[in-house]
């Protein structure tokens, strides 16, 4: 007497049906599948349900960005400006260091020295402490993000 | 030659930059748009996200691929912008941007009227199942990337692609029957 059951069709997971959706199962895997495909019309309406519905997703198409509107332009300066800033830092520093070296070298009487100095600190000052605000607000300003 | 090109910028010469950040574009824009619902957004995440991923490819192994890599911090940079902005995913920008395949114009005009309805129900349906569900069904639908560059890109073990997958197909499908769309 043949005691050998019929096989049944085994189980098929929803990440197994995803898969072979997708295309991503091996030989062995896909029969499997594909066997319980066969026995399970349920199984059979999910399959139709997320071949159309991932047909659709596929259908939304977008124009491609031309070169006109490439947003490289604007990359490209963002690149660029630590460049740009270094470089006008480290000739500032230099013009202003050989400035003061010129400056209180010069056989000038010491009034004009500490009034100038004094007008060029200030100055210095001025600026640090507009900048330093200015770095504070930004940390906590709501319209940082608005473009101009 | 990408690979060229990358150890180039590697080394600091930004003018190598442009042939990779051309040839990403079109692909990272559609990501961007997808997950931001509108072109201004997008193009903003992506110009930073190319200016990060200049910014860190010193410490880019030069064994991965490029691509899954560049996505990454793309599609981190949507989301980050979406935190703190505040910004709404919102479908409302997209109706001019939604291209009609010329297939449709030949069916005739309720043709297109009928796949135009579709689509915008579609995207209704993405805006409803929030950004971690619809940036895996754009990332294997519209970019057609494989389970295990998803896995690279959403740093996730490839085993919980498919699962996230499910999850996302069948909140997408809720969503539809929930806006009284008969599906498929």
């Amino acid at each position: 007497m043949d005691t050998q059951r019929p096989e049944r069709p085994a189980q098929v997971t929803s990440e197994a049906l995803m898969r072979y959706l997708d295309g991503e199962l091996g030989p062995e895997e896909r029969e499997h599948v594909e066997r319980g495909l066969a026995a399970s019309t349920e199984l059979q309406r999910d399959l139709a349900m997320y071949r159309a519905m991932k047909s659709d997703i596929q259908g939304l198409h977008f124009h491609p960005a031309s070169d006109r509107n490439s947003v490289w332009d604007q990359v490209n300066a963002r690149l660029n400006r630590p460049i740009g800033w270094v470089l006008l830092i480290v000739g500032t520093v230099i013009w202003m260091t050989y400035g003061t070296y010129v400056f209180a070298t010069s056989p000038v009487s010491p009034w004009e020295k500490m009034g100038t100095g004094a007008i060029a600190i200030g100055v210095l000052m001025l600026l640090a402490s507009v900048i330093w605000e200015r770095l504070r607000e930004l940390e906590t300003d709501p319209y940082r993000d608005v473009q101009r | 030659m990408e690979l060229e090109l990358i150890r180039k910028c590697k080394a600091g010469q930004s003018r190598f930059y442009e042939p990779l950040v051309r040839a990403y574009e079109p692909a990272g824009l559609r990501l961007a748009i997808a997950m931001m619902g509108n072109t201004d957004d997008a193009k903003d995440a992506l110009q930073m996200a190319f200016i990060k991923t200049y910014d860190t490819l010193p410490r880019f192994d030069l064994r991965r691929a490029f691509g899954p890599w560049f996505f990454q911090i793309l599609r981190n940079q949507c989301r980050d912008m979406l935190r703190s902005r505040k910004a709404k995913f919102n479908t409302e920008a997209l109706d001019e941007q939604l291209e009609n395949r010329p297939a449709d114009a030949e069916r005739g005009p309720e043709r297109l009227q009928q796949r135009g309805a579709a689509k915008e129900l579609l995207w209704r349906g993405l805006e409803q199942i929030g950004t971690e569900h619809r940036e895996i069904l754009v990332l294997k639908e519209l970019e057609g990337f494989r389970y295990g560059e998803i896995a690279q890109i959403l740093d996730i073990p490839e085993g919980t692609v498919a699962s996230r997958l499910y999850h996302a197909r069948s909140a997408l499908k809720k969503a539809l029957v929930d806006m009284n769309a008969e599906y498929p």
